[in-house]
Parts: C-alpha cells; sequence; structure tokens
C-alpha cells in the first residue's frame, strides 16, 4: 500500500503543499485553510500535518511529545479534526476535512508540489 | 476575478479610520498589481516634491495578482511610498509569507495615509480591521514585536496563521537607512522606508484571512506549475547553489570577476576569500532552508549565532549580507556578518544602506577626515566590533541617528568628501563594482529606486551566462541587456514572483502560469509593455520630485580610477558611453525625459502638467 512519509527536518515551510491540495479539492481555489494538509511551525521545525478523522469532543488528557531535545504540544502535531483547534475545519462551513488521498498514485497533489523532498510518497 | 481580490483597505491613521474600496478592473490590466499598482496609486495620490517623512505621503503594501495563488514564487508583497533616503520612488520586496496572507485577508493591497497621534498597530483578520494602541510595542525590536502581538491574541491558535510586517528602533527613530521586517527578513530593496512607517507611528501591520483567491483555469495552471518545478530542479543553480548556499554562493563567482567591492569600493582584490566562502558558511553557522510562500527554490538560511558577543536567531548571511556588512567594511569574519544582519533584521536597519554608512565612515577615518570625537564613535576597517557597535547605536541612540543613521551619502558631505559616498540618487549601492560588470554599472546609475540589483538582475547573464554568454566586462549590448531586465523585474516584481527563477527559467516560461492562473491571453511582449510603462511612470515620479539627468551618474570612483588589481584590474564603468544608447533604446530625449509622444505610446496620461500647476 502507498504512504506519505513526512520528513519535517526537511521542511522548509513554503506552504506549497497547502495550496497544492486546496486547487486540488476545489477547482479554482487557492486557501490553505482548505487544505487538508497544513503546515505548522514549532520552535525553528515546520511540521507537515495532513488531516486525520473528525472526532467531536476534544480529548480530556493533554500529552506533551518530547521529539529530539524539544518538547512539543501534542495538540499541534495531532492530525485529528477537533473542537480544540480551528485546523482542518472549513472556516466558511464549519465542515470538517479529512486527507482523502486524492491524488492516486505516482502522487498525491501534496506530494508532487512538495520540492524539499520532506513528503515522499512510498511503497510497503 | 481571478488572481487578484479587487478590494483595497485604505487607513487614515490621522482620522483613526479606514475605507474598503474597489479596485477598478482597467487599472490593473495597465499595471497587474502590486508594484505597478503600488506606484500607480502612489503617483496619482501624492505630490512627489513632498517631505517623505510628512504626514502627506502614503505608505503602500501591494501584494501581485499571482501572490497566494500557489503560483512558483508568488510570495511577495511591494512597500511603495516616497523613499525618506533618496527623494525617489521606493519600492521594497517584502518576502515571506505576509503577502499571501494578505491576499487570504481579502485585499490586493493597503494604503496607509496619515499620522497616528500614538504608536498604533494595524490589525486585519478578514474584515475586522482595528487600529490599536501600542505604546508598549514602541522600542522593541521586530521578533520582540510579532511575538509579543501573537502572545497577546485571545485565541491561543491564531498566532500561528498571523503574519506581521514591522519596524524597529530604527523606523521608531526616523533613521534614513531603516527598512522594515516580517518574520526576520528584512524588505529588499527597503531603505528609506522604515522611516517612513516610523513617521506614522505605525509599529507593525498584523494579517490574518480565511478567505479564498481564485484562479482561472485549474487544471492548466497545476500543469504549468508541476513543468516549473521540475525546470527548477533541472537547472544546476536553482536546484543546487541557490537550494543550498541561498545567494551566497555568489561570492566567490563575483570574487573570481572581480566584482565584489572591498573597502568601500577602493578594491575588489582582497586577501582571506576562504574566509567568506561557502565552506565557511557551512563551518560557521548550521543552515536549515526556510521558503518564502510556494517557492520551492527555498534560497533563504536560517541560523542560530552563538558567540559571546551576541546571541539570537535569524537570517543567515546572504551574498548582499557578506558584501554590503562584511567585505565593503573591510571584514572577513562570517560570524561577525551574521550577527550584524541579525542586528539589521532586529533594529529594522537596511544592510546594504546601514553598511555603505559605516564603509564610509571607515573610510573618511582611514583617511584622516573624520575623528573619533567628532563621531563619538571609533570605527576602522576590519574592526568587527566597530561595525557591531555602528549597528546597535544608529538604531537606538538618538545621537547616532542624527549622525550615522541620516545615511553614507550626508556623511560623506557633512565631513566634506562627497567624492567617498558610494552610491547613487542618494542610496548606497548593492555590492557589485561596476567596474568589473558594465551592465550592472549601467542599472545602477539609471535605476528608479536606487542602485540594487534586485530591480534588474543583469549578474544572471553577466556573471552566470544563464541565458548567453555576456562578457561583463564589455559595454556592448548592455543598454539593450538593461532595459530589458528592467522591463522584466517590474513585470514580476507587479505579479508578485521572485526574480531567482530567472537563473533556471526563462521569462517566457512564466506568460503560460500568468495565463491560466488570471483567465488572460498576453502574451511576453505584451507582459514586456507592462513592465516598461510601470518604468516610466516611476520615471516620470522621479523628475517631478526634481531628479534628472545628473542624477543619472555614478560615483567619480568608477569612472575615474581604475580597479588597482585583481580580475577586473584596470577596468572603468563605461557610464557616459552607454547612457545615450540607453536612453535612445527607452525612447526619451537625451536629457532622460521621457517625451509626451513615448508617454501617450505607453498610455501613461500626462498628469504632471496637472501636478505643476497648483
Amino acid at each position: 500500500m502507498a504512504r506519505i512519509k513526512i520528513d519535517h527536518s526537511r521542511c522548509t515551510g513554503c506552504r506549497h503543499c497547502e495550496i497544492a491540495c486546496s486547487l486540488n479539492h476545489v477547482a479554482g481555489t487557492a486557501n490553505p485553510r482548505r487544505a487538508r494538509i497544513r503546515v505548522f511551525k514549532e520552535g525553528s521545525t515546520y511540521f507537515p500535518t495532513i488531516a486525520g478523522p473528525f472526532v467531536d469532543a476534544a480529548c480530556t488528557s493533554k500529552i506533551d511529545v518530547v521529539l529530539g531535545d524539544q518538547t512539543y504540544n501534542m495538540c499541534l502535531v495531532c492530525r485529528a479534526s477537533c473542537p480544540e483547534k480551528p485546523f482542518f475545519i472549513e472556516a466558511e462551513t464549519g465542515f470538517p476535512l479529512k486527507c482523502d488521498f486524492c491524488g492516486i498514485p505516482p502522487s498525491p497533489s501534496c506530494v508532487r508540489w512538495c520540492n524539499s523532498g520532506a513528503l515522499e510518497l512510498i511503497e510497503d | 476575478m481571478y488572481g487578484h481580490t479587487g478590494r483595497c483597505l485604505r487607513v487614515n491613521l490621522s482620522r483613526n479610520d479606514y475605507q474598503i474600496e474597489t479596485l477598478p478592473q482597467e487599472l490593473m490590466e495597465q499595471y497587474l498589481g502590486g508594484r505597478g499598482l503600488g506606484v500607480k496609486v502612489l503617483f496619482d495620490e501624492i505630490d512627489p516634491r513632498l517631505d517623505p517623512l510628512s504626514e502627506d505621503n502614503k505608505l503602500i503594501f501591494a501584494s501581485g495578482p499571482l501572490v497566494g495563488t500557489g503560483a512558483v514564487t508568488g510570495a511577495s508583497c511591494n512597500v511603495v511610498t516616497k523613499s525618506a533616503l533618496s527623494q525617489t520612488i521606493a519600492s521594497a520586496k517584502l518576502r515571506g509569507h505576509f503577502g499571501a496572507e494578505l491576499k487570504f485577508a481579502g485585499f490586493d493591497m493597503i494604503i496607509v495615509e496619515g499620522k497616528a497621534e500614538r504608536p498604533v498597530i494595524l490589525s486585519i483578520a478578514d474584515d475586522k480591521i482595528a487600529i490599536q494602541p501600542s505604546l508598549e510595542y514602541w522600542g522593541r525590536t521586530t521578533s520582540e514585536t510579532e511575538a509579543m502581538f501573537r502572545a497577546a491574541l485571545a485565541d491561543k491558535w491564531a498566532g500561528r496563521e498571523t503574519y506581521l510586517v514591522s519596524i524597529g528602533p530604527a523606523g521608531e527613530n526616523l533613521a534614513a537607512v531603516a527598512n522594515v521586517v516580517t518574520d526576520g527578513f528584512l524588505a529588499v530593496g527597503g531603505a528609506g522606508i522604515g522611516a517612513v512607517m516610523g513617521s506614522k507611528n505605525l509599529k507593525a501591520i498584523a494579517v490574518k484571512g480565511n478567505r479564498s483567491v481564485l484562479v482561472a483555469d485549474t487544471s492548466r495552471f497545476v500543469q504549468v506549475i508541476t513543468t516549473i518545478i521540475n525546470k527548477l530542479n533541472s537547472a544546476p543553480l536553482t536546484s543546487q547553489s541557490m537550494s543550498v548556499w541561498g545567494s551566497a554562493f555568489l561570492v566567490r563567482l563575483c570574487y573570481e570577476k572581480g566584482a565584489v567591492p572591498f573597502k568601500n569600493f577602493q578594491t575588489t582584490s582582497f586577501e582571506g576569500l576562504r574566509h567568506v566562502g561557502t565552506e565557511a558558511l557551512a563551518s560557521a553557522f548550521p543552515l536549515r532552508s526556510r521558503g518564502c510562500f510556494s517557492c520551492p527554490i527555498a534560497c533563504i538560511k536560517k541560523s542560530d549565532v552563538q558567540d559571546s558577543r551576541f546571541k539570537g536567531k535569524g537570517m543567515a548571511p546572504t551574498y548582499l549580507a557578506i558584501g554590503a556588512l562584511g567585505l565593503n567594511c573591510g571584514i572577513t569574519d562570517l560570524t561577525t556578518v551574521g550577527m550584524a544582519n541579525i542586528i539589521c533584521a532586529e533594529m529594522g536597519l537596511d544592510p546594504i544602506a546601514a553598511g555603505g554608512a559605516v564603509a564610509t565612515v571607515m573610510e573618511l577615518a582611514e583617511k584622516g577626515l573624520v575623528s573619533k570625537e567628532a563621531l563619538k564613535i571609533d570605527m576602522r576597517f576590519g574592526e568587527t566590533d566597530h561595525l557591531v557597535t555602528a549597528l546597535t547605536l544608529m538604531a537606538t541612540k538618538k545621537g547616532h541617528v542624527r549622525r550615522i543613521g541620516r545615511g553614507a551619502k550626508a556623511l560623506a558631505e557633512e565631513f566634506g568628501a562627497p567624492e567617498l559616498f558610494m552610491g547613487v540618487k542618494g542610496i548606497s549601492m548593492a555590492p557589485f563594482d561596476p567596474r568589473a560588470l558594465q551592465g550592472m554599472g549601467l542599472h545602477f546609475a539609471t535605476s528608479n529606486c536606487g542602485p540594487h540589483h534586485l530591480y534588474a538582475y543583469t549578474f544572471i547573464d553577466e556573471l552566470l551566462n544563464v541565458h548567453e554568454p555576456v562578457d561583463p566586462a564589455t559595454t556592448e549590448g548592455k543598454p539593450a541587456l538593461v532595459k530589458t531586465y528592467q522591463d522584466t523585474t517590474a513585470v514580476t516584481d507587479s505579479l508578485g514572483l521572485c526574480n531567482w527563477p530567472l537563473m533556471g527559467l526563462k521569462f517566457k516560461n512564466f506568460v503560460p502560469m500568468v495565463n491560466s492562473c488570471l483567465g488572460t491571453r498576453l502574451a511576453a511582449d505584451d507582459l514586456l509593455l507592462i513592465g516598461e510603462r510601470i518604468w516610466n511612470l516611476e520615471r516620470l515620479f522621479n523628475q517631478t520630485a526634481g531628479l534628472g539627468v545628473s542624477d543619472d551618474i555614478l560615483p567619480g570612483r568608477f569612472i575615474d580610477e581604475p580597479l588597482p588589481a585583481g580580475p577586473a584590474q584596470g577596468q572603468v564603468a563605461g557610464i557616459k558611453e552607454m547612457l545615450p544608447e540607453y536612453y535612445r533604446l527607452r525612447g526619451w530625449d537625451e536629457s532622460g525625459t521621457p517625451p509626451r509622444d513615448r508617454l501617450q505610446a505607453l498610455g501613461i496620461e500626462d498628469s504632471t502638467n496637472g501636478q505643476d500647476q497648483d
């Protein structure tokens, strides 16, 4: 099965993937808030985050994740479209967004435009 | 309307109010947007003769139509105003994500008028527009300002999607060499803009938006962009040199052609290239690539400086910083250059103008024309501490702002040696020696916004021979080369694109991207005609402001003093033989004035007559 591998150490934060996703899902519309992939910056690292399932309640437990020598708020890198944060929810309609792996291999649209090597399509 | 949002936010700080206006379609057809639209609006709305720091000057932030659409490198927001440093029109390029966010907030352009009574921040979140008091931000550095603003937002997630452009202490103190900063990136070519923003008591502008930017023909557009990304990937300069080193890779190439200035343009030959080359850069800083919005090249390198004298995060030195803040001040220590570059970004100083002022003082001191007592600061070539101290002082200490912060020209004149000012139209020159690159020399002399390579990347051909092999030493064919690059750049700036991709692409490769995005059927020549229209309008602005043929000249050093050593030894700038040909190609008369019929052919109404009468 094909999967998207994310290497956040290579992400340059250009957010071209967000626009690729947006244009691919709503023809003629470039809007990062309608993208199912978002790039979040924390410290000096960018995290490309692909929208996961919709949940109707926020987690009751808050978790910190330690990656390398930095500690991150789990909410930030969590893929859920949830009431806790405004991402992966269409601003105008409140409609939750989830990655549908749009680009049938060889490449989803976000991977096709990612030039840094942060997003890669792999087979396993 | 595709690409454009068609809306403009006009903020009047004196009256503390704003209005949202609709932009006329024909203006965008004639001037595209971004720089072109900004120049047109400024030309129509202000008297070019006014004092740049007066309440009547206007400050325009304009994003081009391709910004935010996903077009390759479509990220630029142009800042247009009358420059406090040069008295000419200024058009700087803000990189990063501010320009795109402005489009997502639903605006092509912000026009800032008047002057706030007390320091304010303009906050835009879609149609929620507020002019907030910001006394607590005054005096803060640019990164502190951004962090404070984000932390103060009620919605804890909103800060992640909010982008700011701000001034540092230099702009607040009205230093003429001040610039504006977004996310640690100084606006390119922005000398003289920070003080205008400071004079309006506007500390920062913050934007965040949820709106969409529309694209005409999505499937074609996506296909064209994929092709362009692949093209950039197969070009060695964009896929290797720029992506890995940023523009710093130019240092060695320029040195080999004798084009890197050393000690205030006294020579281009020096010891210690290995201390400023790419290997030295990699060992001095851990480099992390950072891309502006939708840029596959990601030439910006971010880094940390960990030094006993200074600790901070920011941009690793580019060619511009290494040249202007390093070599031209006689400094070959990259750690110091990195530090100086970050200080510039934090204080909101333009590296070319501030570096030029320091280099001029250093030469004045070397020649014994200025004493330490006169400037209350010691400055000698090659002294790293002197540079770092001078940069901090010229932004923060009122006395030094009034002396060094005025820029190189004022300093050279005050100490009786105007010939030591290495610049044109009051602005210090970007670090390329016109004696080694003849085309760049002609461009520096004629550029409307001062001698900056940003407005014509002639070195892509002259130095890198990307599109055609051009001999940098000859003057032959240079006027045509310069005119083409100047017009091309006016177009890319107006569309909101970056010029670096021209190292891997031809201008005509952009055309399908423009047409599929905007739904137009323009040919490359149609676009270049728009570029020429913009260039002529800027020229007209400057002429009304009082500039003339005598301002299209390089400093005497480049004409009378042949390069003393190095690969370009013995060369002088052949500006006098190129200028008449350049004027002829532009269709101007021998005094460099665009005649009425030329302007009419370009579709520019001659409104200067009206301005002369009042």
